[in-house]
């Protein structure tokens, strides 16, 4: 094992730490936390036997180990952007139906004429 | 005027509609022009609601000067977030009509009355404004196309054959603007609402409208740029539901 899979195993251990302190605290939920870690172990068995993802590569009509794992984690990166814009959007709306809520909560009457939402 | 669907509206209406009615505008940074706008409308009307959406100028306070119901959204969330408060304001002080209508002075007081008697006749629940059908006042070529664009994308989208896709001035009745509701923030929710329209069955129609365009409501305008923004953000918006 060279210096380079020493570093990315340590690194690749302490995500998988993360992951599980993330599930125990209740930031991530079980199959956010099953889906994590099986990306850690696919990571750490490239990293241990790199011949063994060439042999997966071939066997799906890739050439090369390198490219098949090109490939997957571009189709990850999508499918965390995809993740993250929903998340974004559903963030967005939860925004502005807290904004409505005080929007109208703090209405100001057109007869009351000190009033004014951002003071009151 | 175009009845375009086949149901029939719930009830019969007040002939007393002008004090059942209120009216929505949506106002992001219209200190300039909001104050003639609001007092016009209130010469006929008296249940004005504006929506200061997070402006950063005087528009509140010169709205709540003419004697408005005036909201504030705390920060920005869109003119489609800010119109939704307005008719959820609406819903709550009893409206009978509301009627959703343009801060920067492209819409005319006359024309509400042509927008709201209709429904409260008992003809339909909802009727839309359409300047394709009315006049319009110097609206320039690069506007006119894309609007006509954007009809046919709304027809093509949303299956439902309107004239004019993104003129912001509609009236609803109680009951329709009840099952309305708008998640789309920002300028896609006119198709939204076309969507809503089609989804609920309810009775609807045209009613032509004048609009003036001006140096002013063409600056604060939607680009060409911005319509395609506009349908990607409303297309993106149905993958996604």
């Amino acid at each position: 094992m060279n210096l380079f899979q020493i570093v990315a195993l340590a690194v690749v251990g302490l995500l998988a730490i993360f992951t599980l302190v993330a599930l125990a605290r209740g930031w991530a939920t079980r199959r956010e936390t099953a889906l994590w870690i099986c990306v850690w172990i696919a990571a750490a068995v490239a990293l241990v036997w790199p011949n063994f993802t060439t042999k997966i590569a071939k066997a799906v009509g890739i050439d090369r180990g390198s490219n098949l794992l090109l490939y997957c984690a571009v189709v990850v990166m999508m499918i965390g952007f995809l993740m993250t814009y929903v998340r974004l959007r559903r963030l967005r709306r939860d925004m502005t139906l807290l904004v409505r809520h005080l929007a109208i909560r703090d209405a100001a009457d057109p007869t009351d004429t000190d009033a004014d939402p951002a003071t009151s | 005027m175009r009845m375009t669907t086949s149901s029939t509206p719930s009830e019969d209406r007040s002939a007393d509609w002008r004090r059942d009615t209120y009216i929505v505008i949506a106002a992001y940074n219209e200190g300039t022009c909001i104050e003639p706008v609001v007092r016009e409308v209130r010469e006929q009307y008296a249940n004005v609601i504006v929506v200061d959406d997070g402006s950063s100028d005087d528009t509140f306070d010169a709205a709540k000067r003419c004697g408005a119901f005036v909201l504030r959204h705390a920060i920005n969330r869109g003119q489609g977030a800010a119109i939704q408060t307005g008719i959820e304001f609406a819903l709550k002080c009893g409206a009978a009509y509301i009627v959703t209508f343009d801060a920067d002075g492209q819409h005319r007081v006359e024309d509400i009355a042509a927008l709201v008697e209709p429904i409260a006749r008992g003809d339909c629940e909802i009727a839309l404004g359409s300047r394709f059908l009315g006049t319009t006042t110097k609206m320039p070529a690069t506007r006119r196309l894309t609007l006509r664009l954007a009809v046919l994308f709304t027809r093509a989208v949303s299956r439902v054959n309107v004239t004019d896709a993104h003129n912001g001035f509609r009236a609803f009745s109680r009951t329709a603007a009840r099952q309305m509701n708008i998640t789309l923030d920002r300028m896609a929710h006119a198709s939204e609402l076309i969507d809503q329209i089609r989804a609920t069955r309810l009775p609807f129609i045209e009613v032509p409208v004048e609009i003036r365009y001006t140096e002013y409501s063409l600056r604060k305008g939607q680009s060409s740029r911005g319509a395609i923004q506009i349908a990607i953000h409303y297309l993106l918006a149905r993958v996604l539901q």
